[in-house]
Parts: structure tokens; sequence; C-alpha cells
């Protein structure tokens, strides 16, 4: 049995690199370093192979080294296979199960080498052990955490694109097993279009070139359906940075993205409908227009010939002739102011109306220059000078205007009619009340006042045309304020509107 | 002061006659003569069939010009007008109409309109109007040559 020194040549002053050598084979306790002779008996042993497989080296000198084997190797009679493969081509690399003295096993990385003499005569191995157990169980671990991924399919390719990984999801969402479909190229997962548009190749490319892909996209499963996959490539490369391959991230959005669509759809269609809508209220105002001018040619011929045959013929006219006229007169006065407020219902829904700052106490005052004299006393107003309210200007005066006139029109007989204008300001909003002594409204009324030629009077009680209420509605929802009213029967009533409250001009 | 003529284009017969019935009120005529459609007034102003003769249908001096009219619009008379590269472009055009719409003021002016009024609603604001414009347009403005051609044309 040769002695380790006989491993050296002994003619060479060489014994101080031997020993020095010894030394550090001694001192290595990470890996496990022991020389067998030719037939595998152990001849040295060093403090990592003591570490490792747990024998002194009084106790393991001499053994064979088929020791370190399990049951199953031995009787595959693997040791003396090892041993002839690395007398033959010079090296045997393994990892494998091998036994520590106290049975336990782990999981070793093996390196035997052949050593010849001068001659080239063998004359025993080299043997490094590695304890891997560890890696291996980081190495399961992380491939059984990606293997047992259903939700994702994560799979790995070589740098051309043939699949060399396959988890669960990949085969829970692309419906290939692992084993038809590793070594295909994953072009298969595009449709004919996209890869006729060479869009693999793009992805591929892109990854490389920018360390990732992202993307989301119609793949087509093994059964030919298809679904809309989100995806994130990204290439993999080894320490050098060279590039060895890809990894792929793919998620099935199906769901999501037809609840996306579907919600696309839905608001297409709703702004279509709005168009529609815009479109055929817009149709409506040019109606309304049209017709108030048509109407207005007649009226003023009705107005005009009247008025004619008075100043020309009144003379000739009994007195039930000249009643007759004054009822004509007074009929197409009604309808012009009919037309008029028509057309003011219409433009306040038409015009753009840009808001602006607006000082309310001056368009208070401006509302009741329109309404011509008022008696004193009739009407009075507690506004604070400074109060800014949100409007379009000339359409808040016309709200206001039409607010006094209706508070001063339906007044109690017997009574004199008492106006307050009030402004509350109730934290950005101010609203502004137009309280009135007057008859008041039932509350079964009191929705349906707000709408276009609603009167609840007879004509020779109280003039009007039962169209200045519809006017304050449609200007304060398009000045994005709101309006109401408070009011009972015999007491009288208080019609309020609501504002943003502006800030200095 | 020259004997000024004004075209009327009004195809509503009572319009007509209510506007003819204020202008006389005022006593003192000038003349106003009455077509009902802008192909006629563009055949008038052309001097096309039937109107060659110009003694009896003479160039006015100046268009009152109704907006709605049957055929060509009023939009339409108008553009033709200011499109002439005689000394026709530069006839005073007057829109008396019953459209208030921000829409037909802003049209007419771009294309030319010299003036822009509104029919009254009352036999009085009418008589009002047809004396302010008399006093306006007949007493005040100078009116251009309708023959002498514009400078710089060619011919």
């Amino acid at each position: 049995m040769p002695e380790p020194s006989t491993l050296t040549k002994p003619s060479r002053p060489s014994i101080h690199r031997e020993d020095i050598f010894r030394r550090l084979v001694d001192s290595v306790t990470d890996y496990a370093i022991f020389l067998l002779d030719v037939n595998g008996n152990i001849v040295s042993w060093n403090p990592g192979a003591e570490r490792l497989k747990g024998y002194k080296t009084d106790e393991i000198i001499g053994k064979h080294f088929s020791i370190f084997y399990t049951a199953q190797d031995l009787a595959s009679d693997k040791p003396t296979r090892e041993l002839k493969i690395a007398a033959e081509v010079g090296r045997f690399e393994e990892e494998g199960w091998r036994l520590r003295k106290d049975g336990s096993s782990f999981w070793a990385g093996v390196v035997v080498s052949r050593i010849h003499d001068e001659q080239g005569r063998l004359i025993g191995f080299g043997t490094i052990t590695r304890d891997l157990t560890e890696r291996r169980h980081a190495d399961l671990r992380y491939r059984l955490l990606i293997e047992s991924v259903t939700d994702y399919a994560i799979f790995s390719m070589d740098p051309r694109g043939y699949i060399t990984s396959w988890n669960h999801g990949a085969q829970r969402i692309k419906g290939y097993r692992a084993e038809e479909i590793i070594g295909q190229n994953f072009s298969r997962f595009y449709t004919e279009e996209d890869r006729a548009a060479a869009l693999p190749q793009y992805v591929l490319r892109t990854a490389e070139q920018t360390g990732h892909f992202t993307g989301e996209g119609w793949r087509v499963r093994k059964d030919g359906s298809k679904f809309w996959a989100s995806v994130v490539v990204t290439p993999l490369r080894d320490e050098g940075g060279e590039l060895f391959g890809f990894s792929k991230v793919t998620r099935d959005m199906t769901d999501r993205k037809l609840l996306l669509d579907e919600l696309q759809r839905h608001s297409k269609e709703l702004e279509l409908r709005v168009q529609e809508r815009d479109q055929s209220n817009a149709e409506l105002e040019a109606f309304a227009y049209s017709v108030s001018h048509d109407l207005r040619a007649p009226l003023r011929a009705i107005t005009g010939f009247a008025e004619a045959l008075k100043e020309e013929c009144e003379g000739q006219f009994s007195n039930e002739g000249r009643e007759f006229l004054a009822e004509i007169t007074g009929a197409a006065e009604r309808l012009n102011g009919l037309i008029q407020d028509l057309l003011e219902y219409g433009r306040v829904g038409r015009i753009s109306m840009p808001l602006a700052s607006v000082n309310l106490l001056d368009a208070i005052h401006e509302a009741k220059r329109d309404l011509g004299g008022l008696p004193p006393g009739l009407l009075t107003i507690a506004v604070p000078k400074e109060l800014r309210v949100r409007a379009y200007p000339q359409v808040l005066k016309q709200v206001i205007s039409n607010l006094l006139s209706n508070a001063i029109k339906f007044r109690r007989e017997n009574s004199s009619p008492e106006v307050s204008v009030v402004a509350e300001t109730q934290g950005d909003t101010v609203r502004l009340n137009v309280r009135d002594n007057g008859i008041g409204i039932a509350p079964e009324h009191q929705a349906r006042i707000w709408n276009v030629f609603e009167r609840l009077h007879d004509r020779e009680a109280y003039a009007g045309t039962g169209i200045g209420l519809a006017i304050v509605k449609r200007a304060m929802a398009r000045m994005g304020g709101t309006c109401g009213v408070a009011s009972k029967p015999g007491e009288g009533s208080t019609f309020w509107i609501e504002l943003p409250q502006a800030n200095e001009k | 002061m020259q004997n000024e003529s004004v075209l009327l284009v009004e195809d509503d017969p009572s319009d007509f006659r209510l506007i003819q019935r204020a202008f006389n009120k005022l006593g003192e005529r000038f003349e106003m003569f009455r077509l009902t459609n802008g192909d006629e007034a563009i055949a008038y102003l052309s001097g096309d069939d039937p109107y060659e003769n110009r003694g009896a249908h003479p160039m006015p001096s100046m268009l009152l010009l109704d907006l709605k009219l049957p055929r060509r619009s009023g939009f339409e008379v108008l553009e033709w007008v200011r499109r002439q590269s005689s000394a026709l472009s530069r006839l005073p055009v007057v829109v008396l109409t019953s459209s208030r719409h921000s829409v037909d003021i802003n049209r007419a002016y771009d294309l030319g309109a010299n003036s822009y009024l509104v029919k009254p609603a009352t036999n009085s604001q009418l008589e009002d109007l047809a004396s302010q414009f008399r006093n306006y347009w007949m007493s005040l403005n100078e009116f251009p040559s309708l023959a002498e051609q514009p400078r710089g044309m060619n011919d």
C-alpha cells in the first residue's frame, strides 16, 4: 500500500513543498480531501473529511471508501464503477447521496481524480467531497416554489426561445405538460399574425437589449383557444454577463380584459347616447328658435294692423267694436310675451355661460331696476355688500328679476305686498331667499310650478306666461346651482336659489 | 339732395305693408321698391331679364334686406353683392330681419353688412325705426358711386 509520501518525487528537494501542501490540506475544514489507493482504500484523511463524515483519522485509514455509499449505490456496484471511470478518463464528478458515520445522509458534490506516477502507472485517487445539502435544499425549494405556482405560468428558455423548464401554472394556463413542451420554441404560444409579424423574436430581442420586456396580448393555448396574457420576459445572464436564456412569467388576464373591453364598450355607448341626446337637444333648441321666429311674423302683422285699424278707423267702430279691437291687441301682446319668454328659455339652455365672480347685491339692484319703479317699502334687501357668488351675470340678474316679479305679482287681495331678499352663507354656499307675503302655494303644486307653461291661476287673476320659473330652474342648473321653494297657502312663499360663494374677483 | 332710392327685399306682404306704412307716415317720400326673394334681388341688381331697362328699374342707392327669404337667402344676396368685381360691391346693405340670434348678426357683419336692424313688435316702434332710418341714411349718410369702377381694376 503506497504511503502518501510516495506520491511525490522523492529525488527532488521538494520536501518543504510537500510539507506545505499537507498543512494546506489539513487546514481545510469545508472540504473532505482524502486519498485512495488503486483499490479504493483510504490512505489519508483531513479535518474537513472528519467534520463532514464523522470518522476520525485512525478509525478510517485503511477502510474502503465504499463505506460512504448508500445500500442502493452499493447494490449497483457504484463505487467500483466510479473508480473505473476515474482511472480511464482521469476524473469522475457527480452529485449524490453519501453516508456519514452515524448513518445519516448528505448531498455530496464529489470529484475523484486519477493519480499516476511518472511512468503513467496508476498509483491512487484523490477525492474531494463537499456537503451540498443546503444548496440542494435551496435549489429544490426554489424549484418547488416556482413549480407549485399555479396562477402564473413561469418557464425558462434558452437564448433562442426553446423552452427549458415549465411550471404547473404554465401547464394550467397554456395546457401543455412539461414533457411535451420542453424543447419546443415559445413562439408556438403566439397567434399566427403575431408570428408572421416576428413578435416572438422582437420580445426576446427587447428583453435582451433593455433588460426586460413587458406586454399584453392574445396568446394561444394548446387546444387553440386564446387568452389575454400579461407577460414579463427577463434575460438570464451568468456571472460573466453571458446570456444563457430567458425567464418568462405569463398571467392569464382574460377575465380582466373582457371586463375592461365591456367597460369600454359601455362607455362608448354612453358617449354615443350623450352625443345623440346633445344632438336632439340641439335640434329641439333649433326647432323652438325657428318656431318662435316664424310665430313672430304673423304676430307683428296682427299687432300692426290692429293698431293701424285703431288709428285710422276707430271713429267708425261701435263701443263693442272697440272692445273687440282691444281684445285682439291684448292677445297679441300676450303672445308676444310668450314668445319672448320661450326664446329666453331656449337661450338660457343654449348659450355658453362662463361663470365669474359676481357681486350679489349689485345683481339684485340691477334686477330691481329692470322691474321699473316699485312702491317704497315694498322691497327690503338684507345682503352683505361684499358677498360674491360664482354665476353668469346677465342670467343671474334674469333669475332674480323673475323671482322678484313673481313675489310681487302673487299678492293677496286687500293686502299690500311685502317682499324681502335675504342672503345666508352656509359653508361655501350662498343661499338667496326671496320671501313674500302673498297667496302661497299648496304643497301638491310646489313641484310643478317649475315646468314650462305651468300656471296655477287663470289669466284674469294673475297674468303671466308660465315660463318664468322654468327659466329660473334651467338657469340655476346651467350655473351649477340649485333652487327651491317653501310655502304655505295664505302665508306667502319663500323662493330660494343657491350658488357657490366666490372669492374676491 | 339727390333722389335716393331703397330696394327692399321682403317676402312677407304684411311686414312689407307695415314697413311701407311707417315710411309713408314720415311725409316726405323717397323711392322704395320691393322684391320678394333672393333670386329676384340678384336679377334686379344684375339688370337681367325682366329688369334690363334701368329707366324703369333704376339701380337703388341701398338695399334693405330681410335674411329669411325664399330661394336665395339674404345672406346669399349679401355675399353675392360683396363678391362683385364691379362698383356694385360697394352697395350699402342694411339687414332688417326678425332674428336677434347672435349667429345671424355676426354672419351678416362677416359678410359685409353695413347695419343690422331687428323688426320691432309694434307699429310705433316701427315708425320710430323708419324715422331714424331716414334721418341717418337719407340725410347724414354719403352714398358711394356704383358706376365708377374700383381703382386698381384691370379693365
